[in-house]
């Protein structure tokens, strides 16, 4: 017995060495087993107010670059508005609009404008915090988007800061497709270059070639359909039936300040019926 | 002796929010990031016993992993930097009885001597960091070259910072 102190005594050193890193391995893994540890993570109070009064001083260094984005913006919704007002007095003098038009407002999206108050890009797993939380009505799988393009999918959300896992995050899975093709891949990221992510899943039956845009599928009614991606920068046949496609993100994610948050209002209807289709499926093969 | 403790935990609070406020954020052609913060732990004086130098490791590697969402990456990393540090003091350390228990430095251990210990730990210390940040041999190749080029920038500043020290 007395050898045992003994040997705890002469040894503490190597053993508290021993059990602090077990201690921070053990964080490791449950942190890659969970996504998120719910409270280690920058949406919890204390470390989402210091970001963002830290945030609250660094944005004005940036404002000239987000007011011109912004008024590049606001040209580009003012013609769209114009093309729309034009279609629509087109589109007036059709006796069967009206119907449609109902058909078209059933399935709509409701928005929550967040400032981002803290970004990483330059690592193996990045995150965003924005400044929205739960009572603003944000929610875990809203997709994220802002002027240029798809930003990524809300992960995790407190009271009044949410986290973002962008597209640069090997966990990130978004389901995209090429601009005027209809099958459609998955946009994964390979933990290199903050500009480039992978099309993985793309046939090579399909038309593609370097420079086409890749836009949201609209499949997994996180984002409706069309929302810009990134262009096809680099395309090469693999030796099974995929191509292997790098995509250039049109989103700067070093430059990240202002985004929207989107969710799908009948998103737990559909997830619903296609519930209860699935147990019926399954209950007819028993 | 307050005084010294009121001091360190100063610079302790001020290194850990430098880095998550402001270096985090600069980064060299996109990947490299500096972990200045270490510098607190490598010029700590070997006066403090070496179980209290661990969790001191552990306590600051902590905080940051909670500013950075990568639990557990920095702290391993702190605590292994903090284990092998007293060795490394030995090793480039005075060898004069009186003075064995100083504070690592220029002044101390002459520039030389205090760079090669430094560039030592910061090197472990970067390579031990993305090794677990990764933890996966397949990307080794990355993670040699961005241990590599963040350790430059670590180093430069560790040099910057003790040329202003000795100066006044």
């Amino acid at each position: 017995m007395r050898a045992l102190i003994r040997f705890f005594v002469s040894n503490r050193i190597l053993i508290l060495f021993l059990f602090l890193e077990s201690l921070s391995l053990f964080l490791v893994v449950k942190h890659n087993q969970f996504q998120r540890n719910s409270f280690l993570n920058s949406s919890n109070a204390m470390v989402g107010n210091i970001y963002a009064m830290s945030n609250s001083v660094s944005e004005y260094f940036g404002l000239g670059k987000v007011n011109q984005a912004l008024a590049v913006e606001n040209t580009d919704l003012k013609q769209r508005l114009y093309q729309l007002e034009e279609e629509l007095r087109f589109l007036k003098q059709d006796s069967s609009y009206q119907g449609r038009k109902e058909m078209a407002l059933q399935k709509k999206y409701s928005f929550v404008t967040a400032k981002v108050i803290n970004a990483s890009y330059n690592k193996h797993k990045n995150y965003l915090t924005l400044d929205k939380g739960a009572a603003d009505g944000m929610k875990v799988e809203m997709g994220v988007v802002n002027d240029l393009g798809v930003v990524g999918i809300v992960s995790e959300v407190s009271e009044h800061f949410s986290v973002v896992l962008p597209i640069l995050n090997p966990h990130s899975y978004i389901n995209v497709k090429l601009k005027g093709e209809n099958k459609s891949g998955s946009l994964i990221w390979d933990g290199r270059d903050s500009k480039t992510a992978i099309l993985e899943e793309m046939p090579r039956y399909v038309k593609a070639a370097v420079g086409d845009t890749v836009v949201t599928s609209g499949y997994s009614s996180i984002f409706p359909e069309g929302i810009k991606v990134g262009t096809v920068k680099y395309l090469k046949q693999k030796n099974d039936d995929n191509y292997y496609i790098e995509v250039e993100l049109f989103v700067d994610f070093s430059r990240l300040s202002y985004v929207d948050a989107m969710a799908f209002d009948n998103l737990e209807e559909q997830q619903e019926l296609e519930a209860k289709n699935l147990k019926k499926m399954e209950g007819g093969k028993k | 002796m307050i005084d010294f403790f009121l001091r360190r935990s100063g610079a302790f609070i001020f290194y850990i929010l430098l880095q998550v406020l402001v270096l985090n954020n600069i980064l060299f052609y996109g990947f490299i990031n500096p972990y200045l913060y270490i510098y607190f732990l490598i010029t700590l004086p070997p006066t403090i016993s070496r179980s209290a130098f661990l969790l001191i490791g552990f306590l600051m590697g902590f905080l940051i992993d909670i500013f950075s969402g990568t639990p557990g990456c920095h702290a391993s990393a702190c605590v292994f930097l903090c284990f092998v540090i007293p060795y490394l003091q030995n090793l480039f350390g005075p060898r004069n009885e009186h003075t064995s228990n100083v504070m690592p430095s220029f002044k101390t251990y002459g520039p030389g001597s205090f760079m090669q210990y430094a560039i030592i730990l910061v090197v472990l210390h970067h390579f031990f960091f993305l090794m677990v940040e990764y933890a996966s041999l397949s990307d080794i190749l990355w993670v040699l070259l961005k241990t590599l080029f963040s350790s430059i920038f670590t180093v430069l500043m560790i040099w910057v910072l003790e040329m202003i020290k000795s100066k006044n």
